[in-house]
């Protein structure tokens, strides 16, 4: 049904037979995918979301390190955006399972650093007050990152890598250490933040499945092909648009969800 | 609770107690420790003693001139080895200058004796001579500690800065110099007491421009204990109020320091 409304343009994101080792260890090998630009008739902007799965020391850091431009691959190339630039820190976005912030600013102190960043950004209280209406945060301008609950935490992690004019965000284990509440708060803050734009494209980087599927329109699981070498790469792609998953309303109660997820489970029980 | 199970938990390891138990402690450790005073050999002053001693040397001997040489002798020390101290420490991130970064914290096994003839040499006067003589003591102390506060940096910290496009002398600035605010304040406050531990010494060894030390020095030639305990009890109390000062400094800049971190 979704297929039927969702066409696939320009690319946003080129993995190209990436390898990547750490020290003399080879960790990655030939990780070769694409993110393309997801159009829907139905909506008026459709951001991506692609879920990296993958069990414990699988790679998927390493992957989120290479996208973001904090280490170089040892092989292949990694390309960034409409305009495929290769991948430097400061294209991509990355919010760290522990949110980091500036801890000796405010989170307007902190948004308002960001938003310097922002190519073309002539207001910057205006973008910083926006930033805060917008991620719910209002209440909390004047508050030290301490003094912030985990969901908040995350918010402001958020909100201040799309401030800083990023619209590739990669989100290392956004779910873990959450509660229930706040796992859903975290999911829907995710699929608001990808529906607000056409070229917002969110990498969440986990292993948690049923959260991977609740939110992602693509899922890579990367993973090895034998258990004995230490070598990842990308096993399985799962495109849930095409599976009828992403994007439905209320979509874990649907047959098709609970199908990806014992499938995708199934897979992983193997790596 | 009652405050006999509170004093029975004053026992046992990380347990809380309230404010009575631990005003309990307090006094139990106040009594102990006059009682110890009290049975001390004779030769110790008793505390009248003491502070008749304090007055004489308030009145006779110019305490209070003393006094001010030595405070504005270690402020300015610690300012000095705080200016020197933390800008190595910052300079630790850079590769080419973590040798020479990693040498100076090597100095604080070296004892000052033997370097205080190199330091006589480079001194115009005395009261040079004993101002980087507690320098040398008291910076690669200050280094040693502000060198593993930049090392545990998190990398992730870094990262996070770098992805958000700052550059590498801009993440320099927030992630090493001003995100270590506080515990920088923290390192200097904790120098700034070794400050006063060798103050005395090193104005023992240079008498030069006078100060307590060797005030204590000449009362300890007379055998007059009370005026040494006196002085050591004005050491005390200038200490601990600079302890005090430093610490309100360190909240009234860095307030975001002593939150307590919010549960979610």
């Amino acid at each position: 049904m979704s297929t039927t409304r969702c066409q696939r343009h320009e690319v946003l994101l080129t993995l190209d037979h990436v390898d990547a080792d750490r020290g003399a260890r080879a960790v990655l090998r030939d990780v070769d995918a694409r993110i393309h630009n997801l159009v829907r008739s139905d909506v008026a902007a459709q951001g991506q979301v692609v879920a990296v799965l993958g069990p414990s020391g699988a790679g998927k850091t390493t992957l989120l390190r290479l996208i973001a431009g904090l280490d170089a691959p040892a092989r292949g190339q990694v390309l960034i955006g409409a305009d495929q630039r290769p991948a430097r820190p400061g294209l991509v976005g990355v919010v760290h399972q522990r949110c980091p912030l500036f801890e000796h600013r405010t989170v307007a102190g902190n948004l308002r650093l960001a938003a310097a960043r922002a190519p073309g950004c002539r207001d910057r209280t205006a973008a910083v007050g926006a930033a805060l209406t917008s991620f719910g945060l209002v209440d909390r301008a004047e508050a030290w990152p301490a003094q912030l609950s985990g969901g908040e935490r995350q918010r402001v992690a958020i909100a201040q890598q799309f401030l800083c004019g990023h619209t590739f965000v990669v989100l290392d284990e956004p779910f873990a250490g959450l509660d229930p509440r706040s796992r859903a708060h975290a999911c829907d803050a995710i699929t608001d933040v990808a529906a607000r734009a056409a070229h917002n494209t969110l990498i969440v980087v986990t292993h948690d499945l049923r959260d991977a599927v609740k939110v992602a329109d693509t899922v890579w699981l990367l993973g090895r092909d034998d258990p004995a070498t230490p070598v990842s790469r990308i096993v399985a792609t799962y495109d849930l648009i095409e599976r009828g998953v992403a994007w439905v309303p209320g979509r874990e109660q649907t047959a098709a969800f609970a199908e990806v997820v014992r499938e995708l489970e199934a897979r992983f029980a193997s790596l | 609770m009652s405050i006999f199970q509170d004093l029975r938990h004053g026992l046992r390891p990380h347990r809380a107690v309230g404010a009575p138990a631990r005003a309990a402690f307090a006094l139990v450790t106040a009594g102990m420790l006059a009682g110890l005073w009290h049975l001390a050999p004779a030769v110790v002053p008793r505390p009248a003693a003491i502070g008749a001693a304090l007055v004489r040397l308030w009145t006779e001997h110019g305490l209070f001139d003393q006094l001010a040489t030595s405070v504005a002798l270690n402020a300015r020390a610690i300012a000095w080895s705080s200016v020197l101290g933390l800008g190595l420490a910052y300079l630790s991130v850079l590769p080419a200058a973590r040798p020479l970064v990693q040498a100076l914290t090597k100095l604080r096994f070296s004892g000052l004796i033997g370097w205080s003839f190199v330091l006589a040499v480079v001194a115009h006067d005395g009261r040079q001579l004993k101002l980087w003589m507690l320098v040398f003591a008291m910076t690669p102390l200050l280094l040693t500690a502000m060198v593993a506060v930049v090392a545990a940096i998190p990398r992730e910290r870094l990262d996070h800065a770098r992805t958000l496009g700052l550059g590498p002398w801009r993440v320099m600035l927030e992630v090493v110099v001003r995100g270590t605010a506080a515990d920088a304040l923290e390192a200097v406050r904790q120098n700034a007491a070794m400050g006063w531990m060798m103050l005395t010494a090193v104005e023992g060894v240079v008498r030069a421009d006078g100060g307590l030390g060797i005030m204590l020095l000449d009362r300890s030639k007379h055998l007059d204990l009370a005026a040494v305990f006196a002085l050591v009890a004005v050491v005390l109390a200038i200490g601990a109020a600079q302890d005090r000062l430093l610490a309100a400094v360190r909240r009234a800049l860095c307030p975001y320091a002593e939150l307590p971190v919010t549960a979610d």
